[in-house]
């Protein structure tokens, strides 16, 4: 409709005929694909670095005391920066390459899984440490049978939110490196003054951001407040 | 046998220092059947808890069979006002739990689960999760979590007091019969004068501001009690005679005025709630 309007030109307003073309010549020729599969991969080792990382960090911030009083306002400073603005130091440590970019990803979700966990925990009901104690679990059987699984609700939507910081770290990260990936094909569709392309490959994001954050991590969050009783749905 | 000496127990708060326990001398013989009432904020909670190992005394000592309570443990079930069920395992699994930490085998863990459950009615929702469950049923998968501990004590901080009149009198019947069976010591704190005399040999009334033990009632009537029993209602009645006064007192304290009983008919109250209010 605004097309047909023909208020701009169509240099810079796309015709859906156009994009859809563009986008079936690129999932033909692989170029779509291809690029996804980079990007995808991207995120996955990002997000499993900050996965493994924001847990660890997490938890020894709540067994040690005084690292909570330490790091825990410096990590909620850190992690209003966009993880962007660690691009640069990114690429003055590892060159301009796959490594700054997954540094970038890593980092962007780090904090908020580690702020997560660290507030997870301090929210679980005393009762059930209590109840813990009594029936003689400690130590690290208290934390993997109790304080844990207490703390995931609150681990999960940390997760989730970790996820979409990671995303759009890989999406700026792709779009600022001339690398490849998705990103890089959204920038090179502008240097070629090709809407259709700029378009397809955003509808292309935006289909990856809705697919994994609605039927991926919302299953399973709200497969686990149901499972917690948090959730008055059936 | 429990003894507790000379407790005395502070909780400092913003507000200044509160005196909880006050100079709380208690022995328990194993295998009694101790059931502590008093006005609210008199401190039964925060004793339990010391015999519980789950809160430190300020001063005092507290031992059982000679070893002082240093923590936790499960020597000592405790059952709370709330179930403290984990909502991330079925019911099954709660009551396994424990006997896991202990480590009892898997086959021999879900006998004693499943004979636990049966014993409160529960093994058609062996599969539920807790919030599948009304409040009484989940008070009743704690009951079996606890007793499947084998503990030669359970401590219990009004088990009871958000079921309703049925499920109460059936969970009053079955705890009699298991403390005859079993032999188990149980300290068990409770607002209802009713189901203090119901259930004990030994009715302990203690006092607030500071909260100490006051006097102690023998209850010497046969098993199985009876509500409706005369006797026991006699009983009920001195022992509500003897915390009226302690009411009035923190009422008082809390309203700052010269309110009185005598004009609230909540104590007093001849149905069959009778010394539910305190
Ligand atoms: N963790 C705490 N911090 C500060 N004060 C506390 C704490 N726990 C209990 N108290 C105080 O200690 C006193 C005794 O509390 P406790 O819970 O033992 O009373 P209770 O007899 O169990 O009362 P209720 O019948 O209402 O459960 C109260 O004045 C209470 O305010
Ligand atoms: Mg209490």
């Amino acid at each position: 409709m605004v097309y047909r309007t023909g208020i701009w030109p169509s240099f810079l307003f796309p015709s859906p005929s156009g994009v859809l073309e563009n986008l079936s010549a690129g999932i033909q020729d692989l170029s779509i694909p291809i690029a996804a599969q980079i990007s995808i991969q991207r995120l996955f080792i990002g997000y499993s670095i900050s996965l493994v990382i924001g847990l660890l960090l997490g938890i020894m911030i709540d067994r040690i005391k005084y690292l909570d009083q330490a790091l825990s306002p410096l990590l909620l400073g850190v992690q209003t920066l966009p993880s962007i603005c660690w691009l640069p130091l990114a690429i003055l440590w590892f060159g301009l390459g796959e490594e700054a970019i997954i540094f970038v990803i890593a980092i962007g979700s780090i904090f908020s899984i580690s702020m997560a966990v660290v507030s997870g925990i301090k929210q679980i009901p005393h009762l059930y440490i209590r109840a813990a104690k009594t029936m003689g679990a400690k130590g690290l059987r208290r934390y993997t049978s109790v304080v844990i699984p207490a703390a995931l609700p609150a681990i999960i939507s940390g997760m989730k939110q970790g996820w979409s910081f990671a995303w759009r770290a890989l999406m700026a990260g792709e779009l600022l490196t001339p690398t490849s990936g998705l990103g890089y094909v959204l920038i090179m569709g502008r240097d070629l003054h090709d809407m259709n392309q700029v378009v397809g490959i955003m509808i292309v994001i935006v289909i990856m951001g809705v697919v994994t954050d609605r039927l991926l991590f919302g299953r399973v969050e709200h497969a686990i407040l149901y499972r917690w009783g948090l959730t008055r749905s059936h | 046998m429990l003894e507790i000496v000379n407790v005395h127990k502070n909780f400092k708060t913003k507000n200044g220092v509160t005196n909880a326990l006050q100079e709380v001398n208690l022995s328990v013989k194993n295998g009694d059947f101790v059931v502590l009432v008093g006005p609210s904020g008199c401190g039964k909670s925060t004793l339990l808890n010391i015999i519980a190992g789950l809160e430190k005394a300020t001063s005092g000592q507290v031992s059982k069979s000679g070893r002082p309570i240093l923590d936790a443990g499960p020597d000592r079930m405790v059952m709370f006002q709330e179930a403290a069920l984990f909502p991330w395992l079925k019911v099954i699994d709660n009551v396994e739990y424990g006997m896991k930490i202990k480590g009892t085998g898997k086959r021999e863990r879900r006998e004693k689960a499943i004979h636990y459950l049966k014993m409160v009615h529960l093994t058609r929702f062996a599969s539920a999760y807790p919030h599948e469950l009304s409040v009484g049923m989940r008070q009743r998968v704690a009951l079996a979590r606890a007793l499947s501990m084998d503990s030669d004590m359970l401590l219990m901080d009004e088990p009871f007091a958000a079921l309703d009149s049925q499920t109460k009198s059936i969970l009053h019947a079955e705890l009699q019969q298991i403390w005859g069976a079993t032999k188990k010591t149980i300290i068990f704190v409770t607002h209802n004068v009713e189901e203090a005399v119901l259930l004990a040999e030994r009715v302990i009334v203690m006092t607030a501001n500071p909260g100490r033990i006051k006097k102690e009632f023998r209850v010497q009537l046969a098993r199985p009690r009876n509500m409706e029993d005369i006797d026991l209602t006699r009983t009920v009645g001195q022992i509500l005679g003897e915390l009226k006064e302690e009411v009035e007192k923190v009422a008082k304290a809390e309203l700052d005025s010269d309110w009185s009983l005598e004009n609230s008919s909540f104590i007093s109250r001849p149905d069959t709630h009778l010394g539910n209010g305190i």
